[in-house]
């Protein structure tokens, strides 16, 4: 006998499966995440940072790469008023209270 | 066909502006289309051939233009553009908050410099017809920033590239995880930063070209000596090499020996004293015609 509903639990359990892998997918790459963060952070920093006081590379290598770097440069001057607080960041990421 | 590019460098008041002149001047009596540039800011050349000049090339004969290069002009165009780029690629208030900036970017160390390089750039791609291109450049130190700069910015742009491809990379396997499958990713500042690799070769591909002649101009005396050793060292650190000495002024018409022995693996042309100064078109040519030997090293 086929029971009511089988496929509903099908699908449920399908459901839940699909988060549990998206989180542990999730989980498996925040690390790597963060230190892409941090490697796109170096990137902006060598190239922008004349704007927040850091000797930067020959003058017109930024401003040929400055159209393509508006979120970058958005980025950096809010991460100078976060900047007191390195590894209160970098301990959310390692999940350590 | 390339032309040929020779660049006249020395210590400042040695006579770059009348040895680059009289070259010109001799180049284009052999009927050879020659385009001579003055880069120093001093701008002797209108002194020289009693003219006014611009950056629009001006005719002095039928084979003979002479152009003036003002740096001012290409720092602010270039800005112009940059500052109408970003306008167009950047939200209003970005925008808007780079404004400042853009005001005290003319002032930045190295300008001079890319200035002088965008210049240098228009002139080859505007020249295809002329055989010959002279450039009287500025005082040393200005030169040999200038000379340098492809090399330096090839330093600068091959590392970011390698981080660039790192930080792709890392994101293209997180986007891999996360979705299950690769995906290229298309990125702006790798596109750019490659389209800048490729102009900064191609430049410096022209500065290291069997055509292109650097030429050290200098007196007999131990001041230009000493300057010319020390333009000699900087040249090899960048991987250049002098074509042809000038000896500006020359008094007593034979190659000092301490240069001669100090440069014995470059050619030396010796540019003998003209008593009365040469200021116009007919006073160079009765210099060339009294010292037809001078030139010979150039070809």
């Amino acid at each position: 006998m086929k029971l009511p509903g089988i496929h509903i639990i099908k699908k449920k359990m399908a459901a839940a499966f699909k988060v549990a892998d998206e989180v542990m997918r999730g989980k498996a790459v925040s690390a790597m995440e963060y230190e892409t963060g941090e490697l796109d952070h170096i990137f902006t920093l060598l190239v922008l940072g004349m704007f927040v006081g850091i000797p930067s590379p020959p003058i017109h290598i930024t401003m040929e790469l400055l159209p393509d770097m508006e979120e970058a440069l958005a980025g950096m001057i809010d991460k100078v008023s976060t900047a007191h607080d390195p590894l209160g960041d970098l301990f959310s990421v390692l999940e350590i209270d | 066909m390339q032309p040929e590019l020779l660049f006249f460098i020395g210590k400042g008041g040695v006579g770059k502006s009348t040895v680059s002149a009289t070259t010109a001047f001799h180049f284009s009596g052999l009927s050879q289309k020659t385009l001579l540039v003055s880069m120093d800011p001093a701008h002797n050349q209108r002194d020289i051939f009693e003219n006014s000049f611009s950056e629009t090339p001006r005719p002095v004969n039928a084979c003979l233009s002479v152009k003036e290069v003002d740096t001012d002009f290409w720092i602010q165009k270039y800005l112009k553009e940059t500052e109408k780029t970003v306008k167009a690629t950047y939200h209003y208030e970005s925008a808007f908050n780079l404004d400042s900036y853009f005001n005290v970017l003319q002032f930045s160390p190295g300008l001079e410099e890319y200035a002088l390089l965008l210049a240098f750039d228009a002139i080859i791609a505007s020249s295809p017809g002329a055989s010959r291109i002279i450039f009287d450049m500025a005082p040393t130190a200005l030169s040999l920033r200038f000379l340098a700069l492809p090399s330096v910015t090839l330093i600068w742009l091959e590392e970011l590239m390698k981080l660039r491809n790192k930080i792709i990379a890392k994101k293209e396997i997180i986007t891999k995880i996360k979705i299950g499958k690769k995906q290229i990713e298309t990125d702006k500042i790798r596109s750019r930063l490659d389209g800048l690799i490729k102009k900064y070769r191609r430049l410096d591909r022209i500065f290291q070209a069997a055509e292109t002649r650097i030429n050290l101009v200098m007196n007999d005396d131990r001041m230009s000596f000493s300057e010319a050793l020390r333009i000699k060292a900087k040249l090899q650190e960048i991987g250049m090499h002098i074509h042809t000495v000038v000896v500006n002024r020359a008094m007593n018409g034979s190659i000092p020996g301490y240069i001669s022995e100090t440069f014995n693996d470059q050619r030396i042309a010796l540019f003998p004293m003209e008593k009365n100064g040469l200021m116009g078109c007919a006073a160079i040519e009765n210099y060339i015609s009294d010292n037809a030997a001078s030139f010979k090293e150039f070809g």
